[in-house]
């Protein structure tokens, strides 16, 4: 590197953008070193050995669904408990300034409560855990596509998480509990298949043999979708969700055990929610939110079609939101970055929230009489008649999940339209607002309450242009629809969401609308811009790899997306190039080609194998060295296992000391390299290169030219940067991040 | 020809057992004695029914040898008059609710006479009424009526207004009346004079108000009361408008204008004063020491 290219990288920064890699993401290693190590222990498993692992695939799923379950309750009760006190606290505060005057002091309690709960879960995820924001979504849709996200699947991460979720709605924010359902479950998934947890460096010698990325990778999908089942009550929906967001690798036997996480853990839940309300046996809340919807089955088979005043709304509303949300993320992680910012913003949200729903409540002239069957729990009277609510206040006055039942639930009339109206526009602007805040927090239900009230409005709406009563009269059956289009507008999610919808609403027979429905919003909505996930993973710089490879680009070969030239080793090489290469900051390279013979810069070896950086850390740590074989005869010889209990945070490599005879000495890396990496030609094209890699979840990929000699690597981020823009094929820049 | 006969006997045999077997299943009391009363209404839907009927029509009665009782007809009797009493009594106070007050002997008396018939002890001659007239037929109509009624009772929740032992009125109820007479009689003082009348009447309403919220907490409301109050707030809050007034327009504003305008403060000073995130590119190796987007650009033209 010459001093001009020196003075160039540096001056080179920009401002970050949606089309960046960053050097902070690596790979999972999927991919099974079959090392002679492996072979050995492979050999040394008896029959009934094999058996007991696949019992105890079994116990773990089954313990992953327990304990998603029990997470899932948990916030349950105690996002009620907070909320149900706060909102009590709040309306006898009303009730009493109402008569006597002051009720800008009520204002001022409301917006200070909101603000406080908002503040607690702000600063735990801003300052101890910054991963933890956000619905976690994205997260392990990333994870599960083979991105090595740091500090995703930890023990910590899940504390923030939950404490972080519980304040969030507490606060009246305008966000869900279900997101962060998912990510949780996929925590307790990794945590409990590794048999330990190294936040709280607790060891139970359990499940050893699962501490592999590939092992982990599948336990973490059947945690997602426990999350999804116990979130929705949707045990069918979150296997889906499993296959069709994350796993690019399943088999029937996985699937299978994926499903039976998922019941446990909705049937959990609902055990324990039963208990709960009081109702032991009753088992009536299978998820965190209950749609408790009776619908009329009498819809008649052409309305599927009068529904399309719903199919465009939902994919255009969800476009704009998207697009306002990603204007307001680029400004956030270029403005707002540090971490007392982030928790003031929060704040602040959390204050105008409950401003805007007080003002909106304040000053809306529809009122309702209090039926019988009403479900509202702290109707607010203020200035309606005696013995009449707010109908504003039963949308702004509760938790989202609340007030999205009640506008599937209450009967026609207990909303005006203007009412439904100006609700809709103010939540919108709220939830776009909400999601990308530095609080753990889902989109999930706010999406569904906007769509729930549009879709009530047009339903009432189109009962007045008509003049059959009958068929329109049940504006419930419209909200649904309504927020069927607004939630696959944003998440442009298909099969899975719509089994979801089906599931939570407890009616097979609403499946087709709600499925022509989300067919036309994602494609509505993909015309203008991508799924809300989507954009948020690609303003992370996370490479992440999608199905396919960018089309149009079968020109590009192997040899131009390679990384070239490769740092390689020899089969037994000197321990002081290999702690030098290991300690260069500036290439940080994870896999390393093992090669016959190497001499210095010149023409390169052929190919024998393929050596990890964790490996070799491994080795270094346990001294391997050809110059102490003799002395090792007595020690143990260095097993599989040893590999297995330095994952998954090895050391680094300045942590090891090598003393300077070290050094000198020799390391024979023929028994741990993978004998048998997987190579292309230099001639192989990009899709070709792209379906292997992501096939079969690789981490590196050599570059071979027709003498088997290295010529080059691929690894993710190599491919990862090609992507169809505006005028064809564009290439992402790597950052540091 | 041997064979089909022989095929055709089997069959036979095999539907005879099976229908054997089917009648013992289904009717197992026929095999103990007794069995014509006990046959069940399903298979012979004419005679019991009309049993019930012979004091008015015409009918078969004098063919069935085993007639009611004198002792059932009597509490069938009984059972007539007070249910057309409680019936009457439910009608003629259904507007303005005021069933619970006024019906709750007739109920009572109704539910006696029924828990007397539905009883299993036998009567004077030892005989049980409970089978023939309540269980004779598949209609049981005196269950159904009875049942009706007991669920208009249990809705309207009239148990909560009584006292324990249901035979007179619980004293918060009588409370609750003298507070309501007492709003009611300022309402009729100030009929004229809207204004005053929201003042003046303010006191009495509020405790009466108040009262009610303590009665519904406790859960000693029933529907008479609920009713007596849904029509005094009517009147208060649609007759006379007595509404609170929305006079504090001006904080609400001043509040939320203030609030909002934080956020507008917030995001101008952070765009202003914060720094703005910079990112360092790296310049990967690759086989060409040219950019690849060059390359791109060279294979395109």
């Amino acid at each position: 590197m010459t001093v001009y290219d020196i003075v160039k990288s540096r001056l080179k920064e920009i401002p970050h953008n949606e089309k960046l890699l960053s050097l902070k993401y690596e790979s999972l290693d999927y991919d099974n070193s079959e090392n002679q190590l492996f072979l050995e222990e492979e050999r040394r498993m008896s029959h009934m050995g094999f058996r007991c692992l696949e019992i105890r695939r079994w116990v773990i799923c089954g313990l992953i669904g327990f304990l998603t379950g029990l997470i899932a309750c948990l916030i349950d009760i105690a996002v009620e408990e907070l909320a149900g006190y706060k909102y009590s606290a709040v309306k006898q505060n009303i009730e009493k300034f109402t008569e006597f005057g002051g009720l800008s002091i009520s204002l001022i309690l409301w917006a200070a409560l909101n603000s406080a709960f908002v503040m607690v879960g702000a600063i735990a995820v801003a300052f101890f855990e910054p991963i933890a924001a956000g619905s976690g979504i994205p997260q392990i849709k990333c994870y599960l596509n083979g991105v090595k996200i740091p500090c995703v699947v930890r023990l910590k991460t899940l504390a923030i998480k939950v404490f972080g979720v519980i304040c969030s709605v507490a606060g009246g924010l305008a966000v869900g509990k279900e997101g962060p359902m998912i990510h949780s479950g996929a925590v307790v998934a990794a945590g409990v298949s590794q048999g330990r947890s190294t936040s709280l460096k607790k060891d139970f010698k359990i499940f050893e043999y699962f501490r592999r990325d590939t092992e982990k990778r599948d336990f973490v999908s059947a945690g997602a979708a426990a999350g999804v089942s116990a979130a929705f009550g949707a045990p069918v929906g979150g296997v889906l969700f499993s296959l069709e967001e994350g796993a690019s690798f399943w088999n029937q036997m996985l699937t299978w055990r994926i499903f039976f996480a998922s019941m446990i853990s909705t049937f959990t839940l609902n055990f324990f929610l039963s208990i709960y309300h009081g109702k032991p046996g009753e088992l009536s809340s299978p998820g965190l939110i209950n749609f408790g919807l009776e619908l009329t089955l009498e819809y008649i088979p052409f309305e599927s079609f009068l529904f399309f005043p719903y199919y465009f709304p939902g994919g255009m509303l969800g476009a704009l939101f998207n697009v306002i949300n990603y204007w307001l993320t680029i400004f956030r992680i270029r403005y707002i970055h540090r971490p007392c910012l982030q928790v003031m913003e929060a704040m602040l949200v959390a204050a105008v929230t409950a401003t805007v729903a007080f003002a909106m409540i304040y000053f809306s002239n529809d009122c309702q009489p209090l039926g019988q069957d009403s479900t509202e729990e702290y109707p607010l009277q203020l200035f309606c008649a005696d013995g009449e609510y707010n109908s504003m206040a039963t949308a702004f006055f509760n938790t989202p999940e609340r007030s999205v039942r009640s506008l599937f639930h209450n009967p026609p009339g207990s909303y005006n339209p203007l009412t439904l109206g100006v609700f809709t526009l103010v939540y919108f602007v709220l939830a776009v607002w909400t999601y990308g805040l530095t609080v753990s927090a889902g989109v999930f239900i706010p999406s569904l309450l906007i769509g729930a009230a549009w879709g009530r409005l047009f339903g009432i709406l189109l009962s007045t242009i008509t003049s059959s009563q009958s068929i329109w009269a049940d504006p419930g059956k419209y909200a649904l629809i309504g927020a069927a289009a607004q939630l696959g507008g944003i998440v442009r999610m298909t099969l899975s969401l719509t089994v979801i919808m089906v599931e939570a609403t407890g009616n097979v027979t609403y499946g087709f609308p709600i499925m022509l429905v989300l067919m036309t919003a994602k494609i509505v909505g993909d015309y203008f811009i991508e799924g809300l996930y989507d954009i948020h993973i690609k303003l992370q710089s996370v490479p992440f790899l999608h199905w396919d490879a960018p089309p149009t680009s079968h020109w590009l070969t192997a040899r131009e997306v390679m990384s070239s030239p490769v740092t390689c080793f020899n089969r037994v090489e000197r321990v002081g190039r290999i702690v030098d290469v290991l300690s260069n900051t500036s290439t940080n390279h994870n896999g390393f080609p093992v090669v016959a013979h190497t001499t210095e810069n010149e023409e390169p070896g052929k190919i024998c194998g393929l050596i990890l950086r964790s490996q070799l850390i491994v080795l270094l740590k346990h001294k391997v060295f050809v110059e102490r074989a003799s002395s090792r005869l007595s020690q143990r010889r260095l097993q599989l296992k040893d590999f297995r209990d330095a994952y998954p945070r090895f050391p680094p490599i300045q942590s090891i000391h090598v003393s300077q005879d070290e050094r000198e000495c020799m390391m024979d890396l023929n028994e741990f390299m993978n004998p048998t990496p997987y190579t292309v030609p230099q001639e192989t094209s990009l899709p070709r290169v792209f379906k292997l890699f992501r096939a079969l979840g690789l981490r590196h990929l050599v570059v071979v030219d027709d003498e088997n000699r290295v010529v080059g690597l691929v690894t993710r981020k190599d491919l990862a940067r090609y992507h169809l823009g505006k005028d064809g094929l564009e290439e992402l820049q790597l950052a540091q991040t | 020809m041997d064979l089909s006969a022989k095929f055709t006997f089997v069959i036979a045999c095999w539907a005879v057992t099976f229908i054997t077997v089917a009648d013992c299943a289904i009717y197992p009391s026929e095999t103990s004695g007794d069995s014509a009363r006990k046959l069940p209404s399903a298979v012979i839907p004419v005679s019991q029914p009309s049993t019930l009927g012979s004091f008015y029509s015409l009918s078969l009665s004098s063919t069935f040898p085993e007639d009611l009782n004198e002792y059932c007809i009597e509490l069938l009797r009984i059972y007539r008059q007070r249910y057309v009493a409680y019936a009457n009594c439910l009608v003629t106070y259904a507007r303005p609710v005021k069933v619970c007050q006024n019906c709750y002997t007739g109920f009572n008396s109704l539910d006696g006479i029924y828990k007397n018939i539905s009883s299993d002890q036998p009567g004077p001659g030892n005989i049980s009424c409970h089978d023939s007239l309540m269980r004779s037929d598949r209609l049981m109509l005196l269950y159904a009526l009875f049942n009706k009624l007991d669920e208009i009772w249990t809705s309207a929740k009239c148990k909560q207004c009584l006292s324990k032992d249901q035979e007179a009125l619980s004293n918060d109820t009588v409370y609750f009346m003298a507070t309501l007479n007492q709003s009611l009689s300022c309402f009729e003082q100030y009929q004229r004079n809207h204004t005053e009348l929201c003042k003046d009447c303010k006191a009495s309403y509020r405790k009466l108000k108040e009262l009610y919220g303590s009665m519904d907490k406790n859960q000693t409301l029933c529907i008479d009361l609920e009713d007596a109050m849904n029509i005094t707030q009517q009147l208060w809050s649609k007759n006379f408008s007595c509404l609170l007034p929305r006079e504090e327009t001006v904080p609400v504003i001043a509040v939320s204008s203030f609030m909002l305008f934080l956020p507008i403060i917030f995001y101008l000073s952070s765009f202003l004063h914060s720094e703005q995130k910079k990112r360092k590119l790296i310049h990967p190796k690759r086989a060409k020491s040219s950019n690849s987007l060059m390359n791109i650009q060279d294979k395109f033209n």
